[in-house]
């Protein structure tokens, strides 16, 4: 009984985050700000879904093999949307351009900064 | 119906807003839809795969997890070359 509970908890919450993110990714304006509500999506819910999987089974090949699953999906999202918003940041506000501008600034102050100690 | 199922339909009409992003928004905000979308998917499965009590089918999950990030880093990198 008290572990039904537990399980129905666990997949109310899941179901909670992945609707709120689902929210946010519709209703905010830009993309950057969307990306911020598929982590909870692709970060959180996961983890309550293992956790309800595992309450449910204990340690089977079942729990075992989501518990894989989770743990691809924890590691795998920071490392994807890095890669999108460092691709929209290149589509929307030339990126590499300004990556390319910095560079040449840096590497104008080291110029200027080996010059002064030629004449010191 | 275990509330596995029961969690797995809730989730599923998540697909529908996020579907509307996918198909209406501009490109950016269409990838970052597609992501959401496939993590939806992971979840889907893997709670199908637990109300049913199929173990074979959690290697769906897996599978598609893996892809996930091998498909989106593809995806996102040749869009943030080709305009």
């Amino acid at each position: 009984m008290a572990r039904a509970v537990i399980v129905d908890v666990l997949l109310g919450l899941a179901v909670a985050v992945v609707l709120a993110g689902t929210a946010g990714v519709l209703l905010m304006r830009d993309a950057y700000q969307k990306v911020h509500y598929v982590t909870p999506i692709s970060v959180v819910a996961p983890v309550l879904v293992g956790l309800a999987i595992l309450v449910q089974s204990g340690w089977t090949i079942s729990s075992g093999q989501s518990w894989l699953a989770v743990a691809v999906m924890v590691i795998a999202s920071p490392l994807l949307a890095h890669a999108t918003i460092r691709a929209i940041w290149i589509r929307e506000d030339s990126g590499a351009g300004r990556d390319l501008a910095r560079a040449g600034q840096g590497g104008e102050r080291q110029d200027r900064e080996s010059q002064d100690r030629e004449r010191l | 119906m275990s509330s596995f199922v029961i969690a797995a339909i809730a989730m599923l009409t998540a697909l529908i807003p996020l579907g509307v992003v996918l198909c209406r928004a501009e490109l950016m905000s269409a990838v970052v839809a597609y992501e959401a979308i496939g993590s939806v998917t992971i979840l889907v499965l893997m709670l199908l795969a637990e109300g049913f009590r199929r173990p074979g089918e959690f290697e769906l999950a897996v599978l598609l997890a893996v892809l996930l990030l091998g498909g989106g880093l593809v995806f996102v990198r040749f869009l943030e070359r080709w305009r």
